[in-house]
């Protein structure tokens, strides 16, 4: 115990007098709240800013007075298109839809005829769904009116029409209506644990093995895991402090941002952050033991930083797969890290009650595969062709 | 006390299709007593690094045995070591540390109390001239200067064993001085001293006993003037090319 203890204690000294990695592992944990919450709540708010101003662009008013008469009633902004309004569509510059009614529009609509009207949108863009369901629900009301006022004409009862009566309800709670695109929120905080003690985990082991003094430290009467036990807590340390600087910084962004519709997407209160941490120490413990056991086998720092980097890309991307896939909460989930991890932190964001098990399973993954990764370590430094192959 | 006996070892070369066994140490056989100086002395690749590893309890043979202070190195190489003090060809200083932190560190994992390693620092310092070294971080030190610092490492548990790699590589005179009179000191506390080098002159200048080895194997052994003698031949060096090329 007392080598982990000399490991420990001669690690910590050399990383904390490595300014440049300090700085810039400081850096990032400062600068991820800000950055982050600027981000989403500039993409939230503009859309509930557009849906609420109700905004409808429609080419040509002069052609449709009936049409632009509705919409107005309706409660609608009319606005003129502009005249690039395709290339404006494709650019995103302008993100509503355009609706273009045809030139003889109100012949058309006073011979009875069924009148094309088209509504136009570039899909590719995230804000255009939500404003194009609201242009196209009002066109509809308008469709509705127009439909009856024909019907009566006829003398038809209206009633004949509607055999259905839909309502539209949305169970999602406040907090998760917004919840889609925050996903972002709890995986910069992952991606934080993933890279935040990456430069450290390196030097302790390929920058052991670069500068020669791997060879020198093994000659020492001490067992292999000490030696990596002591160098591990480092790394998980600067570790942890990172996640808890970053999680600082979240909480005084939020305070600072005060961004109405976020607060009312999302929750993320201290009880909140104190789940975070619990959530992402054990997969701090896990990402610094894996990223010391690939950088292992790098002679160099450069060689180990391109193993670590498909490491970090696989863990970063593998967490956000199942939301794009839509699979919600299923049982393997648990047993994935950085899956299980960002599915518990979307889960504590949305105000959803965790389960023991969505904290106690993940963790105990992450510990089972801390210990194999430090043991087998621990077995790579008895290996010749690690100790005295040099970069 | 260090005896090595029959070693062997050999390692892979290349990869894939072209991987080939290579023979690094074929036959190595010595003794190196307590209070001597035991030079290893053979040409490039003759298989004299592998051999301390060996001893080190790095790299374990595939054939013999090699004990220090009685102790089987491949039994026991924790307990080898602790009775060993290596300064091998990386010096494999920590440049972000003082030379200070440096030695302290190796006196805390060989569990040197601090007391007895202060003491002792303070006499490698004053043996080794490097006072005004301790408090500066390694980076930027000369190649001398990392030599003492390294040196003073692998003594800081005064062990009884010291096997040292090439110690003179790169030094300048001054600092080749410096370690000479250390080594002497040693040798005279009762120390076994083991050191490769291919430099003749270390030889003759510290050398009690000779060891030559060639071709991974050790092909002869003695003083200088044995081995001058058993070759016919004046000097050290003519004899040394002599024994490294003669015909297994």
């Amino acid at each position: 115990m007392n080598a982990v203890w000399a490991v420990f204690a001669k690690e910590l000294v050399d990383a904390l007098r490595d300014r440049r990695a300090l700085a810039i592992a400081l850096a990032m944990a400062l600068l991820a709240g800000p950055v982050v919450f600027t981000l989403v709540s500039n993409l939230v708010s503009g859309i509930e800013e557009r849906v609420q101003k109700r905004e409808i662009v429609v080419v040509a008013q002069a052609r449709a007075p009936t049409l632009v008469n509705f919409l107005q009633r309706a409660g609608a902004t009319v606005v003129d298109a502009p005249a690039d309004w395709e290339a404006q569509l494709r650019s995103g510059r302008l993100q509503n839809a355009v609706v273009v009614p045809p030139e003889d529009f109100e012949q058309r609509l006073a011979r009875g005829d069924t009148v094309p009207v088209e509504v136009a949108y570039d899909e590719s863009h995230d804000r255009a769904q939500p404003l194009v369901a609201a242009a196209v629900r009002t066109l509809q009301a308008f469709n509705r009116e127009l439909g009856t006022q024909r019907l009566l004409a006829r003398g038809v009862s209206p009633q004949v029409l509607a055999a259905l009566a839909i309502e539209e309800r949305n169970l999602a709670a406040a907090q998760a209506r917004g919840a889609r695109l925050l996903f972002i929120v709890p995986w910069a905080a992952l991606i934080v644990a993933i890279v935040g003690a990456l430069a450290v985990a390196i030097d302790v082991t390929a920058g052991e093995r670069e500068r020669g003094s791997l060879e020198p430290l093994l000659m020492n009467p001490v067992p292999a895991w000490a030696i990596v036990l002591g160098k591990w807590a480092v790394v998980m340390l600067y570790s942890v402090a990172i996640v808890l600087l970053t999680m600082a910084g979240f909480l005084l962004s939020i305070r600072f941002i005060r961004s109405e519709t976020l607060s009312a997407l999302m929750q993320l209160g201290s009880r909140e952050l104190a789940l975070f941490c619990a959530v992402l120490l054990p997969f701090a413990a896990l990402m610094a033991a894996v990223n010391m056991l690939a950088a292992t086998f790098g002679r160099t720092h450069k060689e180990a930083q391109t193993y670590v980097s498909y490491i970090a890309m696989a863990a970063q991307f593998s967490a956000v797969v199942p939301i794009f896939l839509t699979v919600r909460d299923a049982a393997w989930q648990l047993l994935v890290p950085s899956v299980a991890q960002l599915s518990a932190l979307m889960k504590a964001l949305r105000g959803e009650p965790l389960a023991a098990l969505d904290l106690w399973l993940p963790a105990a993954v992450c510990a089972a595969g801390t210990v194999a990764c430090l043991a087998a370590q621990a077995r790579l430094l008895g290996r010749e062709a690690i100790v005295f192959s040099r970069g | 006390m260090i005896e090595v006996e029959h070693l062997a070892k050999s390692f892979d070369s290349g990869s894939g299709r072209k991987r080939v066994r290579v023979p690094a140490v074929v036959d190595v056989s010595f003794r190196a007593r307590d209070g001597a100086i035991t030079g290893l002395l053979g040409p490039n690749g003759a298989g004299k690094t592998t051999t301390l590893r060996v001893l080190a309890g790095l790299m374990a043979p595939e054939a013999g045995s090699a004990h220090v202070g009685g102790i089987d190195v491949t039994r026991d190489p924790q307990a080898a070591r602790a009775v060993t003090g290596v300064l091998s060809d990386a010096r494999g200083l920590y440049t972000r540390l003082t030379a200070r932190e440096n030695i302290d560190y190796y006196a805390r994992l060989r569990q040197v109390p601090a007391p007895a390693a202060a003491q002792r620092l303070a006499e490698l310092a004053d043996l080794l001239d490097m006072g005004a070294l301790l408090n500066r971080r390694v980076e930027g030190f000369s190649s001398g200067e990392r030599m003492k610092v390294a040196l003073a490492r692998a003594l800081i548990h005064d062990p009884q064993h010291l096997v040292l790699d090439e110690p003179t590589n790169g030094l300048d005179v001054m600092s080749t001085r410096a370690l000479r009179r250390l080594l002497l000191r040693l040798r005279d506390a009762g120390k076994c001293l083991l050191f490769s080098t291919h430099i003749m002159q270390e030889v003759e200048a510290l050398c009690d006993e000779i060891v030559v080895v060639a071709h991974g194997r050790s092909v002869a052994h003695g003083s200088s003037a044995q081995l001058r003698q058993r070759t016919g031949c004046a000097t050290l060096e003519d004899a040394f090319v002599a024994l490294a090329l003669a015909p297994a």
